[in-house]
């Protein structure tokens, strides 16, 4: 996700996601390489990009930057479901094969239906009568459609 | 309640033999944590050790019963999720599977999560083994309001159904009489919505030929199946009010909450085992048994039995006894006071001492004299060690069984990221606190060598034992509170350190962290009890010849006089750079053996009529026994799970690095207010 993270950027003021290539303002700009303002390509903020010290810091207190992809509409990662609230799993995300298999071992398949239990400091899904902690960075690549 | 399966058309299976030929096995298989060790308990009348934690039943247990009049071989296996080998419990399951081709299996199941045990049953099925389904915990399902119809299930898969309520013993001769009945399950069995595909029966699967994902679309496809059936046979209530069990649980993983609850437990641990079983109890035992009347009697036998001219030392010995409240207030309850003889003695002026009391002397001296096996190795051994290590057990099987542990795996998750482990390394930790060889067995459990490594060293260097902890506790009790937690915050860091420092070394993954989270249950007594009884079984097995050999090595070379001369040797470290007297290179002599036995040693010197040493000098020594490897068990232990050259790179590592720290706290440390 890291590597994700450093190329796509969210807008502070609209929330916009966009590659650090698309900023408005990266071409013909007289200021050119002095300027170390970003441009939103949807409203136009400029905004400075966060400093590295800064993304560090956010890090270490645990602090992740927002999800960097765009997903279809209410479909989120299962990290973002309210405690208590329930989800169809979508995707388990990854490329991971053990992970999937150890996961589908669990219950957990597209499709299952889970409901967040907790999210720090580790994620606790249900799944039926199973509840399973994860890793952060695993839970947050299982995209899930909120169920009422 | 057995339900034996009513429509079982088509089915044929080679169903063991019918035991003509050899000998019948019963294997328990199931989800880890579904209460297979206590069912095995309840067949075979043997104790397992069994706990509320994934994972426990390391090695395979056998044991031999008789069923409806046949000999039969029963055989508990780890609890594996499905088929595939993932992990070294899997594979052992598995083997055991491949080694009793024609064994009825009973697959132990959790009522309550029949969706899990169904995925495992699909699976058997593949395999056409033929079993018996256990619906355990059949209790816990109906306080949930939870519903199976057994008829029905037993129907759909065409396998005896029996429930069960382990604990209780119920429903254990109904699976008894079932056992005959076991059928290789249907995959496809009738089910009333239709759903079952053309080719019923024992019609092999419809998955694909290699499943992409490592199995994954298998789990899919089975999960799929096990949909259907679960709704014709199961259903179950969230519950409305989740009862105060359930909610101590979300309590003890709650990052806010959980962290109080962990304050809480640890002081409840601290109370029970550093204050009243290694004050209360080792009072008592030490003072009170050992030196007002064991040592005494023993020392008066031996006069009695090896007679040679001498006069012990008499003393008035007072212990006020009490119940603690904190580290610096106690209840005292009265006091014992007893006057008896010490194992120091002088000989009168002017005796002469034959060839043969010179040999009594020798006996006398190896019993009950300063270096004596009964004076010093047993009375270590039963009034220091004993009572520390059995109150530590007893808590720890509580919070084992309680499920506590695995809460706390998700609460230290991400601090023992940092260190190359994940969450799953609480276990064996926590247990190192109690004895660190039984920890290093333990380290199994974790997923990749990189992480059994790391374990194996941070508890060998760091994670002092109970029966360290006991004696250290009793030494801070002399230091100020700001010295133990100098102490604490010093062995902490250097666990941190290490850790990152051999995760850096030591390449590969840290697995990722998916743990089953069991729910909070309340432990029984017998259990609890029966299972302190069998650690502390194997614990004093490992400790008492070693302090026995260590204290007759001691004593050799005592009468040699060679101890002085190892003194001297020592001095340059233990002196020099230590700051301590050179008497005390013999607490680091016995430290190599055990390092709470050093550190009793240590305790032994702050305590002699004369102190040796000061407080700075308590310290420094505290902290380098500390970080001393914990025993030759240890070693021997590390060398069993991963090879020799492992464990002589790990002690020398340890060993100088302890003295190295050590050195430092002892030049750099003088301000600490100790």
């Amino acid at each position: 996700m890291g590597t994700v993270a450093s190329r796509w950027l969210t807008c502070p003021m609209c929330g916009f996601e966009f590659d650090r290539d698309d900023t408005l303002c990266a071409h013909g700009c007289p200021l050119g390489a002095l300027c170390n303002l970003l441009m939103c390509p949807n409203c136009e903020y400029e905004f400075p990009e966060t400093p590295r010290a800064i993304s560090w810091l956010r890090g270490l207190l645990g602090r992740k930057q927002p999800a960097a992809s765009r997903l279809p509409a209410g479909v989120r990662p299962v990290t973002q479901l309210a405690a208590g609230e329930k989800g169809e799993v979508l995707c388990l995300g990854g490329r991971n094969g053990s992970r999937y298999s150890t996961l589908s071992a669990f219950g957990l398949v597209q499709g299952s239906e889970v409901t967040l239990v907790q999210q720090r400091p580790s994620c606790v899904i249900r799944i039926g009568e199973t509840e399973l902690a994860l890793d952060l960075e695993i839970a947050e690549e299982i995209l899930v459609q909120p169920r009422p | 309640m057995a339900h034996c399966s009513a429509g079982n058309e088509g089915v044929v299976v080679s169903h063991d033999g019918e035991g003509a030929e050899g000998e019948r096995t019963t294997l328990l298989l199931g989800n880890p944590n579904v209460g297979k060790s206590v069912l095995f308990k309840n067949l075979t009348h043997r104790y397992v050790t069994v706990s509320n934690y994934p994972g426990t039943t390391v090695e395979v247990v056998r044991a031999r019963a008789r069923f409806n009049g046949r000999e039969t071989q029963v055989v508990d296996t780890p609890g594996i999720n499905d088929l595939e080998p993932r992990s070294d419990d899997a594979r052992v399951t598995l083997e055991l599977l491949e080694q009793h081709r024609d064994a009825v299996i009973v697959q132990v199941a959790d009522a309550k999560n029949l969706r899990r045990a169904l995925l495992l049953t699909l699976q058997l099925a593949e395999r056409g083994r033929s079993m018996v389904l256990v619906l355990n915990m059949f209790d816990e399902l109906e306080e949930r309001g939870g519903r199976i119809d057994t008829r029905r299930l037993s129907e759909i898969l065409g396998v005896p159904v029996v429930t069960t309520v382990a604990p209780r013993d119920q429903g254990t001769s109904e699976l008894v009489e079932a056992l005959p009945a076991a059928r290789a399950p249907r995959i496809h069995g009738p089910l009333a919505t239709g759903a079952a595909p053309a080719g019923a029966g024992r019609s092999l699967p419809v998955l694909p030929p290699e499943p992409p994902g490592d199995g994954y679309e298998a789990n899919r496809i089975r999960l799929e199946r096990v949909k259907e059936i679960l709704a014709e046979t199961y259903s179950i209530e969230p519950p409305s009010h989740p009862s105060l069990r359930v909610r101590l649980g979300f309590w003890a993983m709650d990052p806010v909450k959980g962290l109080g609850f962990l304050a809480a437990v640890l002081l409840a641990v601290f109370w029970f085992v550093g204050l009243f079983g290694a004050g209360t109890l080792v009072d008592l035992l030490e003072v009170v048994g050992f030196q007002q009347h064991l040592n005494p009697l023993a020392i008066e036998l031996a006069d009695a039995t090896l007679p040679f001219p001498h006069q012990h030392t008499t003393e008035l010995i007072s212990q006020p006894i009490g119940l603690p409240i904190s580290p610096a207030h106690e209840v005292t309850v009265g006091t014992i006071e007893r006057t008896v003889v010490l194992p120091e003695y002088s000989i009168p002026p002017g005796a002469e001492l034959s060839a043969r009391q010179h040999a009594l002397r020798f006996v006398h001296d190896l019993l009950v004299g300063k270096y004596g096996t009964i004076t010093m190795a047993l009375s270590y051994a039963f009034a220091i060690v004993l009572p520390i290590v059995t109150t530590f057990f007893l808590v720890f099987s509580v919070l084992e069984d309680s499920g506590y542990f695995s809460r706390m795996a998700i609460l230290l998750n991400r601090t023992f990221r940092r260190i190359g482990l994940n969450g799953k390394a609480v276990l064996p930790m926590i247990l190192g606190l109690g004895c660190a060889t039984m920890a290093t067995m333990t380290t199994r459990i974790l997923e990749t060598r990189k992480e059994r490594i790391i374990t194996t060293m941070l508890l060998a260097l760091a994670v002092p034992c109970s029966a360290q902890l006991g004696v250290l506790l009793a030494m801070m009790a002399a230091l100020s509170p700001a010295a133990a937690l100098v102490w604490l915050a010093l062995v902490l860091s250097v666990l941190l350190l290490v850790g990152w420092l051999t995760a850096r070394t030591f390449g590969g993954e840290t697995s990722e962290f998916i743990l089953e989270v069991p729910p909070m249950r309340r432990p029984q007594l017998a259990n609890v009890l029966v299972k302190t009884a069998s650690r502390l079984e194997w614990y004093l097995k490992e400790v008492i010849p070693i302090f026995v050999i260590g204290t007759a090595i001691l004593f050799l070379l005592d009468k040699l006089r060679l101890l002085d001369g190892i003194a001297r040797m020592g001095e340059p470290l233990v002196t020099g750079w230590l700051g301590l007297p050179p008497e005390m290179a013999n607490a680091f002599l016995v430290g190599f053996m055990r390092r709470d036995f050093g550190a009793v040693y240590i305790l032994d010197a702050m305590h002699a009529p004369q102190p040796l040493l000061s407080s700075h000098q308590v310290f420094v020594a505290m902290v380098t026994i500390t970080l001393f490897m914990p025993c030759v068990a240890n070693f021997l232990m590390i060398a069993r799970e991963h090879g020799m050259k492992v464990a002589w790179r790990m002690a020398g590592f340890i060993f100088p690095f302890a003295f190295l720290v050590g050195g430092l706290v002892n030049r750099l440390g003088r301000w600490i207010p100790v």
